[in-house]
Parts: C-alpha cells; sequence; structure tokens
C-alpha cells in the first residue's frame, strides 16, 4: 500500500526526530564519513563485518536536516529489517531507495537523500578492500 | 522603528523586523506576507509561522536545468502564486540563522523587489520564544504581479567581475570569503575518505580574507550589534569603509547572508554576492588560487 506525500512527510519526520539504530557502535571495523557539515549535513557510519558477507553491526552519528538524517535512519531499518548482506547493500540502487522513501517529498535533494546510502556502500567497500588486503 | 533593532546601531535598520513585529502583523496578510525558507527543505512541515508561506531555494529560486536564477517570467507568476504583489512587504524568515532567508532576499533584490524584511533571530528565535507555530497551510488570493525586469549588475558579480576585481584588492577593493576556516585554507578537500564536494581544488581566490558567515551571528540566531560586526569585518579581516566588496561561498548561498550583513547592516553601498563561488572558481582553468 503507497503512503500518500503527508504520510511519507511525517515518517521522515519521525525518523528524524527518533532515529533508529544512532550512536557509535564501539567495535566498529569501519567508521566512514560521508556528507558535508556545511551542506545538507554529515553522517558517521560504523559497520562491524560478520560471517559470509553479513552485517554484525551497524549504527550512525551525524548531524543534518530532515531529509538526510530522516533516509539515514530508515536505511538502517532496512537493512536490519530485510537482513540485508554486504553484496546487497552495494548491490541497492539510489533510485529505488528514493523513490521506497518518497521522490515527491525528496524532489531535487536525492544528495541528501542517499548521503547515507553512499556512505554505507564506501563503508562496506572499505571493508571488503582491508579484509581483501589482510588475506592477500 | 522598533527599539530592539534601532539600539544596535545599524546603517539600515529598517531591513530588520523583531518577531514580535512578526507576531504583531500575522493576519495583515494584504500587505505582509511571512515567508519561510529554510535549508532543511521539511521543516516548514513539520511547523511553521501562522499565514506563513514556504519559498524553497531550490524548486522556487533556481532554473531547473541552467546554473541560473529563475526568470522574470517565472518570478512573477511564483510572486502572483503566493499572494504577494510589487508593494506587498515580504518579511523572510529561517533556519540556520536566517541563512537562506538572506539568500531568498537577495534573489528577490535581482527582481527589484525591495520591499523586504528579515526577521531578525530566524526560526530558531521564534521557536525559542514559545511563540505560535502550525502546519496549516494558508492559501491567499493570486495578486497581479507584473513581469519585472531583472539587473544582475548590482548585487550579482560574475566570474569576469572577480577577475576584474583582483586588481582591486587592498586598493578600495575587497573580497571576502565566508566558508569554513578548513574550506579556505583547501585543508578540506584533502580529508581522507571525504567527498570532494565539487571542487577539483582547494583553497581561495588570492587576497579574500576569511570572515566564516556565521560570525555575524549570536547565540540565539539575532545579528551582532553594528560596533560588533564592525570590529569583525573592519577590525579583523581589514575592510575599509566605503571599499567595494565581493562575497563568495560555495555556491553563493552563505555569502548572501555576509552580503546583507555589509549591505543594510554595516551600510557598504557597492556590495556584490558572487554566486558561482568555489565551485567555479575551484574548478576554472587556470584561476588562481592561494592556499
Amino acid at each position: 500500500m503507497s503512503l500518500d506525500r503527508r504520510s511519507r512527510i511525517e515518517a521522515l519526520i519521525d525518523h528524524r526526530e527518533n532515529p533508529r539504530h544512532k550512536g557509535v557502535l564501539p567495535d566498529a571495523d569501519v567508521v566512514m564519513p560521508g556528507g558535508s557539515p556545511e551542506c545538507g549535513g554529515s553522517v558517521l557510519i560504523y559497520l562491524k563485518g560478520g560471517e559470509n558477507g553479513e552485517i554484525a553491526g551497524l549504527s550512525f552519528t551525524g548531524e543534518g536536516d530532515t531529509i538526510s538524517m530522516g533516509t539515514t535512519s530508515i536505511l538502517m531499518d532496512l537493512v536490519f529489517e530485510e537482513g540485508l548482506t554486504m553484496g546487497d547493500i552495494l548491490a541497492l540502487d539510489y533510485d529505488e531507495f528514493v523513490e521506497r522513501v518518497g521522490r515527491d517529498v525528496i524532489g531535487s535533494r536525492t544528495r541528501n537523500a542517499t548521503m547515507g546510502l553512499s556512505t554505507l556502500k564506501s563503508a562496506v567497500r572499505k571493508y571488503q578492500n582491508e579484509r581483501l588486503g589482510a588475506g592477500a | 522603528m522598533e527599539q530592539e533593532i534601532q539600539q544596535k546601531g545599524y546603517a539600515h535598520p529598517e531591513a530588520l523586523v523583531t518577531t514580535q513585529w512578526v507576531a504583531e502583523h500575522l493576519d495583515d496578510t494584504e500587505n505582509v506576507r511571512i515567508v519561510e525558507s529554510d535549508e532543511d527543505v521539511l521543516l516548514y512541515e513539520v511547523g511553521h509561522i501562522p499565514n506563513a508561506v514556504k519559498i524553497d531555494w531550490v524548486e522556487d529560486l533556481n532554473d531547473p536545468l541552467i546554473r541560473d536564477y529563475l526568470d522574470p517570467e517565472h518570478f512573477a507568476r511564483l510572486m502572483s502564486e503566493k499572494g504577494i504583489g510589487p508593494d506587498t512587504k515580504v518579511v523572510f524568515y529561517g533556519d540556520k540563522n536566517n541563512w537562506w532567508a538572506t539568500y531568498a532576499l537577495w534573489v528577490f533584490q535581482l527582481f527589484g523587489h525591495t520591499n523586504a524584511v528579515i526577521m531578525d533571530g530566524g526560526r530558531k528565535k521564534w521557536e525559542e520564544e514559545g511563540r505560535e507555530m502550525t502546519q496549516e497551510v494558508p492559501s491567499f488570493p493570486s495578486k497581479d504581479y507584473p513581469v519585472p525586469t531583472r539587473d544582475d549588475s548590482q548585487i550579482r558579480a560574475f566570474k569576469t567581475d572577480v577577475e576584474k576585481h583582483l586588481e582591486k584588492v587592498g586598493r578600495g577593493g575587497a573580497l571576502i570569503d565566508v566558508r569554513s576556516p578548513g574550506e579556505y585554507s583547501g585543508e578540506l578537500l584533502h580529508m581522507p575518505d571525504y567527498p570532494q564536494e565539487g571542487a577539483l581544488r582547494g583553497g581561495h581566490i588570492p587576497g579574500a580574507a576569511n570572515v566564516p558567515w556565521a560570525r555575524a551571528v549570536r547565540d540565539d540566531g539575532t545579528f551582532k550589534s553594528a560596533d560588533e560586526l564592525r570590529e569583525i569585518y573592519q577590525g579583523e579581516a581589514g575592510l575599509g569603509q566605503g571599499d567595494d566588496v565581493i562575497a563568495y561561498c560555495r555556491i553563493g548561498e552563505r555569502s548572501s547572508h555576509t552580503w546583507f550583513v555589509l549591505k543594510y547592516l554595516l551600510g557598504y553601498d557597492q556590495v556584490r554576492n558572487y554566486d558561482g563561488s568555489w565551485t567555479e572558481w575551484g574548478n576554472a582553468v587556470r584561476a588562481p588560487i592561494e592556499r
């Protein structure tokens, strides 16, 4: 069932005001910065890898506007609720993510809306590169 | 004139109104239009000042294709839709110390809509005073707004203007870089794992002084007094009274705030905002850069 525009706005505001999985992950394997404090917002993604490319831990900290913080919180929920692996995260399509959140609400702020996702993908790539490097 | 504004000693105190003034004019919708303009584009939906309309700097004020502002026909249509006539007093307010409110006011001035002011303290002060907020979106009858002429020559600088201006820096002319010290020094582009933010080179335009834009405001979001501002811009940054000034940042939004401060609060007659800013200069072939 598709939500109407008002509901999509309220969902983003709720995630902004009650962020899911927000906070420092002390034993993270990777801490990845993204965004810009002066424009839209900035985020730190904390990622801990598990067996077979699974996600053992994931959280974020940051400050920013409703779109950048709300979508990052929604992304955290998505990863945990659907049990996404690192491969699934790298395969996530930016356009599909914007559609899921609500393109009519995001408008031209796609950069803010995908700040969390692009940073999470960078975190996954860094994790994989470091693991591959360690195994070489 | 409101005493709270008057006592801060500005050159043009009429460019500001207080939150109290706005509270007393909420229902004067025939003559006054309150406009919220934010960086956080969903804040208006969270709640706004009663009878305020929203203007989005991206969707409403920028051309969707060319890197430029809307054309006069679209500006007239936007004004009409918001119930703004040529004589309507427009009161801007917003988040981030009125950063986007001053940007919207600057764009309005390109079209000659000079009956425009800023609510001192912005959204933050209104909220902290516990004043009324609503989610109700007002609807006003459309007004006739003749298609204006856009004049970029007085308050907007292009790259060629800045190139010519370089010879004047220190000789009756000045450049103010209002970005953070890290952006000014070029350090931010060198941070590991950090996005490049749309510029190939870091640093600043030669001769520019660095005064981060938010230094012009107090903790409560209101502008500092004229004496305090003079100490910063003239005492620290070395601006001469009467200098011809160009301000810039990354895309011209933060520098619109400094433009407002210099032009209206300190009374500089010649101040232009270089909206191409670092995303143009930092990418331009052979543009000189200092670090």
